[in-house]
C-alpha cells in the first residue's frame, strides 16, 4: 500500500510542478510597444505599434518564464496621419521600405530566451529581436510588474512596464542616419490575462 | 567630408554623376561608356549604406539584379551584334527575374492580387527593356531615355513615400545625365550600347515597381513611366548637332517622366491620408 501511496505522489510531481506555471495572454488593448528616438538633434520623437499579439509563460515558484509577442508593423503610429498639403503623412512614410517596410516584413516578433528574476518577479528578460528579416538580441528591463484580480475583467491578470534600447542600424534601417538618431529606446506597456 | 557624403543631395546626385563620368569616360575606348551609369548608380547604392547580401530583401534585389543587367549588358555588346529580337529576349528574362525581386512580398498577397501584381511587374518589365534595348545603337535616345527613366522613378517615388527607392533612382537619373553629357560634348561616337540601356532600363522599371509595390505608388504612374522609350523616338532633327538632340530627346523622355510625378502626386491628393 505504501508502495502505491508513494508512487502516486512521484507520479503526481510533474503535474503539480506543471501546475505552479500560469500561462497569460496578451490584452491587445492593453500592451503597446512604444519607441523613441532622436528628432534631428531638436526632440525626442515617440511613436507606438497598435496591433500585438502574444503570450507570456510564468512559473514564480521554480522562477522560469518565456514570452513571444508579435506586433504588426503596418499598425505603427507616430500621430501624424493627416496629409494636409504634403504628398504623404510621416506614417504612411514609416511604413514603407525605407523604414518598417509593412509590405515585405508585416510582423516583428520578439521572443525570449532568459528570464531573470528579483524574488518573485521578472526583472530582466533576455530575447531575440526580428525586425526586417534581422535577428538580435533585445534585453528588456522590466520596469514594473504587478499581479492580482483584474478591476474590469474579474480575471487573474500581470501587467506592467518594460524597456530596452537597440540600434536600428543593425536591424537594415538607416535611412536619415544620422539626422534620425541610431538608439532606439523601446517601452512597453503590457497586460496578460491568466488563461 | 562625413557630413558632406551623408548629404542626400550629394548622394543622388553629385556623387552618381560624377562616378557615371569618370568610368564612362575611361571606358570610352573600349565602347563601354554605358558601364558609367552602373558606376553612377552603385556610388548612390554605397553612400545611401542600405546594402547588403543578408537579408536579402526586395530592394536588394533590384541592385542585385541592376548590377546583372550591367554584367550581362556589357558580355551581350561584347559577344554579340544585338538584332532586334535582343531586348525582347532580355526583357523576358529580367521580367521574370522581377519575380523573384519581388516574391517575398507578393507570396503576402492573396493569389488574385499576387497574379495582378507579378504579372504587371513582369510586363512592365519586359516592355521597358525590350524597348530601351532597342535603343543601344543611338546614344541620344538612350542616354535621354535613362535620364527620364531615372529621375521619373526617383521624383514619383519621393512622392510615393519613399525616400529611398526616390534616391536610388535619381542616382540613376544623374548616372545616366553623365552619360548625357559625354553624347553631348563628343558626339553620336560616344557608344551607349546594351550595357546602358539594359541596366538604365532594369533599374528604372525595378525601381518604379517597388515604389508601387513596397510604397504608395499609383499603377498609372508607371504607366507613364513606360511611355518613355517610346517618346524619345519622336524626330529630333536630323542635322542638328548632337548637344541639341540631347535636349530635345530629355525633353521628349521627361514628359513621360512629369507625366509620372503628376500621377503621383494626383494619387496623393485623391487617396486617404
Amino acid at each position: 500500500m505504501r508502495k502505491i501511496v508513494v508512487g502516486a505522489l512521484i507520479l503526481a510531481m510533474p503535474l503539480a510542478a506543471a501546475a505552479e506555471a500560469e500561462t497569460f495572454a496578451f490584452d491587445p488593448p492593453h500592451t503597446f510597444p512604444h519607441f523613441a528616438l532622436d528628432y534631428a538633434g531638436y526632440a525626442t520623437i515617440y511613436g507606438r505599434f497598435d496591433k500585438t499579439a502574444g503570450r507570456f509563460t510564468i512559473d514564480r515558484a521554480a522562477k522560469t518564464a518565456a514570452l513571444e509577442l508579435a506586433v504588426e508593423t503596418v499598425s505603427v503610429t507616430t500621430g501624424d496621419n493627416e496629409r494636409g498639403s504634403r504628398a504623404r503623412t510621416r506614417d504612411e512614410h514609416l511604413r514603407t521600405a525605407d523604414f518598417f517596410n509593412v509590405a515585405e516584413f508585416p510582423r516583428m516578433t520578439y521572443k525570449s530566451t532568459n528570464v531573470k528574476f528579483n524574488g518573485e518577479d521578472p526583472a530582466e528578460i533576455e530575447g531575440q529581436l526580428t525586425l526586417l528579416g534581422v535577428t538580435r538580441p533585445l534585453t528588456l528591463k522590466v520596469d514594473r510588474w504587478v499581479c492580482k484580480v483584474h478591476p474590469f475583467y474579474k480575471k487573474f491578470g500581470c501587467g506592467g512596464n518594460a524597456s530596452g534600447v537597440l540600434k536600428r542600424s543593425e536591424f537594415g534601417m538607416k535611412i536619415f542616419l544620422p539626422v534620425l538618431g541610431d538608439e532606439v529606446r523601446i517601452t512597453i506597456m503590457f497586460l496578460g490575462m491568466k488563461q | 567630408m562625413a557630413n558632406l557624403l551623408n548629404d542626400p543631395v550629394i548622394q543622388s546626385s553629385v556623387a552618381p554623376f560624377f562616378a557615371a563620368l569618370i568610368v564612362g569616360g575611361a571606358m570610352l575606348p573600349l565602347r563601354l561608356a554605358g558601364l558609367g551609369v552602373a558606376a553612377g548608380f552603385l556610388a548612390t547604392v554605397y553612400l545611401v549604406g542600405n546594402f547588403a547580401f543578408s537579408p536579402l530583401t526586395a530592394m536588394r534585389k533590384i541592385v542585385v539584379l541592376g548590377m546583372g543587367a550591367a554584367l550581362i549588358g556589357v558580355l551581350a555588346g561584347l559577344a554579340f551584334r544585338p538584332t532586334r529580337s535582343t531586348g525582347l529576349v532580355l526583357g523576358a528574362i529580367f521580367g521574370a527575374a522581377s519575380i523573384w525581386v519581388f516574391w517575398s512580398v507578393l507570396a503576402q498577397k492573396p493569389v488574385p492580387e499576387a497574379l495582378l501584381y507579378g504579372v504587371g511587374t513582369a510586363a512592365l518589365v519586359v516592355w521597358l527593356v525590350a524597348f530601351t534595348v532597342s535603343l543601344h545603337a543611338d546614344p541620344v535616345r538612350a542616354g535621354a531615355a535613362g535620364l527620364a527613366l531615372g529621375l521619373g522613378s526617383g521624383v514619383a517615388a519621393v512622392l510615393g513615400a519613399s525616400a529611398l527607392i526616390g534616391q536610388y533612382g535619381l542616382g540613376l537619373g544623374a548616372a545616366c545625365g553623365a552619360f548625357l553629357l559625354l553624347v553631348m560634348i563628343l558626339g553620336r561616337r560616344v557608344a551607349a550600347g546594351t550595357v546602358l540601356t539594359l541596366t538604365a532600363s532594369v533599374l528604372g522599371a525595378l525601381l518604379g515597381a517597388g515604389a508601387l509595390l513596397l510604397a504608395q505608388l499609383p499603377w498609372t504612374s508607371l504607366a507613364a513611366l513606360a511611355s518613355i522609350p517610346v517618346l524619345v523616338r519622336l524626330p529630333l532633327g536630323a542635322n542638328s548637332p548632337a548637344w541639341v538632340q540631347a535636349i530635345v530627346a530629355s525633353i521628349y523622355g521627361l514628359a513621360g517622366a512629369g507625366a509620372a510625378c503628376f500621377f503621383a502626386w494626383l494619387a496623393s491628393r485623391s487617396s486617404a491620408g
